[in-house]
């Protein structure tokens, strides 16, 4: 699964008035190639799904739809599936996709998925859906089809959160949205006048955490996603920051920054109790729980530069392992899901800023972005992709890469979308 | 000619049985303190025009990341502190702020940093902590928009409010 240049895709928003958009900027070299027939009811319902469905499989950056399928009988002369037929047309994968309607609101979507090349069925599915949310059918399908083939599971379901900022006659509007994976389906959580940074998803993506500077300083607040419910988290006469999750769910890292010296605390959210994890005068905050839950990385400037450090949780008070070395500026860390690596933000010798991915296994960091100050990666909850902020001469976009994926151009687009932070698998 | 009212005459009688009732039973004797009028107000006035062009012009420049004053920069707090010195009900908001360069939070803690070391030196000169409070506001209000030196430089500051 080695692809080189894959996908990237930029996601714009014109003036907050729009959803987000992925836009697709490069195809893929070596893809899969795989067809899909239509979806034998013909109806503007058949249409939407199958659109949400290709689109989602040339994003993944792994596959090429190949067309024409539809000239190839599904049989043989044998009544046996047409691999022959599927063969000829260079195919390495087909999809047969049907639906039904079992009442007014439901819709049933069965797919089948086949190995040309091994000649066999290697997934049939169903699912259950709603007319009311078809899109999220489609997503998934493809989601189901994609792990079939790849062996680990797609994102097109995930949701993606992000703050949108607009600045109308010196009115300043913060917004924090969620969109899907695809920008579509955007969703206001909160707005406010006040600056809104920092937002992460709970594991089961059912709750939102973020900093508001509503109250004049930056405290931190847990959202409930489908009531609105929300509460500050700790009561602080200091400015408190920097949210992330514990995978469980139970614990909350944070930043207090008491007199300047802003340090990590573990908070356990059920009884508001601190367990103080950094001890240094210099500052220590940006806190990622690794996905097992053991380890947490962090920014610290105890060396004279910001970088990223580790704690082993079973060794709290020990001094943090100094986990990057190259150049003068690594933060912001954020770990890979299988725990293999981690992405960042790095400072280039040129003074630029970009997302860099480094593997416990290479002793050097991979920079896989190429803007001047690209911010704030979030990484896929497959680990395959990572979305990102690019923030240059007060535009802010965000962008979304394959983490195979070489460099990439990003084309010029309005708007104001930043901080985006990738929820964790919803199927 | 007296003229009184039926309610008054009414009243007038309730009180002599009322008191004729009182002198049969036990006399009742109490104490009673009425308090001064201790009401302790608050008036929020704006700073004076003058005091207020000082503080505008009082803004704390810091090189890139970095939380250190400048010998330029303690200058003006010198002011501030006569400021304070002379003016004995005025407190402060020191605001931090940093450049658009680097993360959002890394930046707040810059930011916070930034003003506590503006709060730490106006503390060490003799003024109370009580009459200041230092927040951050990290790179999300830049004082100008820009991606170049010039504009960093005007960026990364701390307010005085």
């Amino acid at each position: 699964m080695n692809k080189l240049a894959l996908i990237s895709a930029l996601f714009f928003s014109v003036c907050g008035l729009s959803d987000l958009r992925l836009e697709i900027k490069k195809g893929t070299i070596d893809p899969i190639n795989i067809a899909i027939y239509e979806i034998n009811n013909k109806s503007n319902i058949s249409k939407t799904i199958g659109d949400v469905l290709r689109g989602d499989l040339i994003r993944t950056g792994e596959f090429k739809i190949i067309d024409g399928i539809e000239i190839v009988q599904l049989f043989d002369e044998k009544s046996v599936f047409n691999f022959k037929g599927w063969k000829m047309l260079n195919l390495d994968y087909v999809v047969i996709p049907e639906i039904d309607f079992p009442d007014n609101s439901s819709v049933n979507l069965r797919y089948r998925v086949f190995d040309v090349v091994l000649e066999k069925e290697i997934r049939a599915s169903k699912i259950f859906g709603l007319r009311s949310n078809l899109r999220q059918i489609g997503h998934f399908a493809s989601d189901g089809i994609f792990e079939s083939i790849l062996g680990f599971p797609g994102v097109a379901s995930t949701k993606i959160m992000y703050v949108n900022y607009s600045n109308f006659n010196d009115e300043e509007t913060y917004k924090l949205f969620i969109s899907d994976s695809d920008g579509f389906n955007r969703k206001l959580l909160l707005q406010s006048p006040y600056p809104i940074i920092s937002p992460a998803w709970s594991p089961d993506s059912k709750e939102v955490a973020y900093v508001s500077f509503e109250t004049g300083k930056a405290s931190v607040y847990i959202q409930n996603v489908s009531t609105g419910r929300r509460n500050l988290v700790l009561k602080k006469n200091t400015q408190v920051s920097s949210p992330s999750w514990s995978p469980n769910g139970k614990f909350l890292a944070i930043t207090i920054h008491e007199g300047g010296n802003p340090e990590i605390y573990i908070l356990k959210l059920k009884d508001k109790s601190l367990t103080r994890l950094t001890n240094h005068y210099s500052i220590d905050t940006e806190a990622n729980w690794s996905a097992k839950g053991n380890k947490i990385m962090f920014t610290s400037s105890r060396s004279g530069t910001p970088q990223l450090y580790e704690i082993n949780l079973r060794s709290i008070g020990k001094n943090p392992k100094r986990i990057t070395y190259e150049g003068d500026y690594n933060a912001r860390g954020s770990y890979l899901p299988d725990g293999n690596g981690y992405v960042f933000v790095h400072r280039s010798s040129e003074g630029n800023f970009h997302i860099a991915l480094k593997y416990r296994r290479e002793s050097f960091a991979r920079i896989l972005t190429e803007a001047r100050l690209d911010e704030s990666p979030s990484v896929s909850p497959n680990g395959s992709m990572i979305v990102y902020a690019v923030s240059e001469d007060g535009i802010n976009k965000l962008s979304i890469l394959n983490i195979n994926g070489a460099q990439f151009d990003l084309p010029s687009s309005e708007g104001m979308v930043r901080e985006p932070a990738w929820s964790g698998l919803v199927r | 000619m007296l003229k009184i009212s039926t309610k008054c005459m009414y009243f007038l009688q309730v009180s002599i049985i009322a008191f004729m009732l009182s002198a049969c039973s036990s006399l009742k004797i109490t104490d009673e303190i009425v308090p001064s009028d201790g009401v302790q107000g608050i008036t929020i006035s704006k700073k004076s025009k003058a005091t207020q062009k000082i503080l505008d012009s009082a803004t704390i420049y810091f090189e890139y990341d970095s939380s250190r004053l400048s010998s330029e920069s303690i200058k003006t707090l010198r002011d501030i502190v006569e400021l304070m010195k002379t003016d004995k009900a005025m407190t402060l908001s020191l605001q931090g702020h940093a450049d658009e360069r680097g993360t959002r939070e890394y930046n707040l803690a810059l930011g916070q940093r930034r003003s506590e070391s503006v709060s730490s030196y106006l503390i060490a000169s003799g003024l109370s902590n009580s009459r200041m409070e230092a927040i951050s506001y990290g790179e999300e209000r830049p004082l100008i928009l820009g991606s170049d030196e010039s504009s960093w430089q005007k960026n990364r500051r701390v307010e005085i409010k």
